[in-house]
């Protein structure tokens, strides 16, 4: 009896690491856990991207439920989402861009021009879609480090009273919205 | 030839300095710290890679923000904890003790018991087998005898 039990500890090893290795392979390494998810959104004092003079804080969106889109007209998933970004806008969800400019970086002396990245944003919007209510910029990206956000394109979904609720890395699309979006918004 | 040897010195001296950022500390304490915690932090962008190593545009930012808190005299717990409550546990190489990573310190002591275990049993299983009763010398002598018996015939 015992010894049959012994013959068999190899396969049951074997099955175990198969099991191990086969998770392993539909896991995605680039799913982040997140520092954000439902805790408060930082807080956020930036220029509007057309109108600088303008600027935007977390009172403004207060009593909200909203998108913020971290894009950047570099980044080529951002161009593809733009469409269906779009779409949802037109379904009614308040989007709301943050331009993430990552070429500028004072350390090397780069000059920043802001007209040519202003006209750069208007000819990519007219071309592939507008979903932004408005564009932040921010420049230092220091609300860009504060929602832990690594590269673009990244969503968060910001209810009324100023929560995270998705931290959503890489593009939005159809499947993306119903499986972590619309539940939430009870869609 | 002395001149292409010291022309070749020469460009290797400039590209070897290249690579090097300027991040200058007037306290050695601090640039130590800043040191160990930019191996010790890891790239959310380009896994696999410290922000020491990185070249993303995320992990210049962690390291302008690491040097700024260093700067300002914050302890290395405290970067660190600033870092977690922005890109979550990933971003730092050593895992924190949680119910779902226990698994992690607890398995390695569990095989090694598990083995001492599988040693003991085995041991006085064989101990068992091998102690020897005077029933067995009794059989052991009727065998010996029996055979001899027949190697004589």
């Amino acid at each position: 009896m015992n010894k049959k039990w012994l013959v068999l500890t190899p396969l049951a090893v074997f099955i175990l690491l198969c099991a191990f290795l086969l998770k392993g392979l539909f896991s995605d390494p680039r799913e982040l856990q997140s520092g954000r998810v439902n805790q408060a959104l930082p807080a956020f004092d930036l220029p509007d991207l057309m109108a600088p003079q303008k600027r935007w804080t977390n009172a403004d969106m207060a009593g909200q439920t909203y998108l913020i889109n971290v894009w950047g007209t570099w980044c080529p998933t951002c161009l593809a989402e733009l469409g269906y970004l779009t779409e949802l806008r037109e379904r009614g969800v308040t989007i709301v861009g943050l331009y993430y400019e990552q070429g500028y970086d004072p350390d090397f002396g780069d000059r920043f021009d802001l007209t040519a990245l202003q006209q750069e944003v208007r000819d990519m919007l007219a071309r592939a879609g507008d979903p932004y209510q408005f564009n932040m910029l921010d420049l230092d990206r220091q609300f860009i480090l504060d929602l832990g956000v690594s590269g673009a394109p990244e969503t968060f979904l910001v209810n009324g009273e100023g929560k995270v609720l998705v931290h959503h890395t890489g593009d939005v699309n159809e499947r993306v919205w119903r499986a972590k979006f619309a539940p939430l918004l009870g869609e | 030839m002395r001149f292409v040897f010291v022309l070749l010195a020469l460009v290797f001296a400039v590209s070897a300095s290249a690579v090097e950022e300027k991040y200058d500390f007037t306290n050695d304490e601090q640039a130590a710290l800043f040191t160990e915690l930019t191996k010790e932090l890891r790239c959310p962008k380009c896994q696999n890679q410290n922000i020491a190593d990185s070249d993303a545009v995320v992990a210049k930012d962690l390291r302008d923000k690491v040097e700024l808190l260093v700067k300002e005299g914050q302890s290395k717990d405290q970067v660190i904890d600033y870092m977690i409550d922005r890109y979550g546990y990933f971003v730092h190489y050593q895992p924190p003790v949680t119910p779902a990573t226990i698994l992690l310190w607890i398995l390695p002591g569990l095989i090694v018991l598990g083995g001492f275990a599988f040693i003991i049993l085995r041991q006085k299983k064989a101990a068992q087998k091998a102690s020897w009763s005077e029933r067995d010398e009794q059989q052991l002598q009727k065998l010996i005898t029996r055979y001899k018996r027949k190697e004589s015939a």
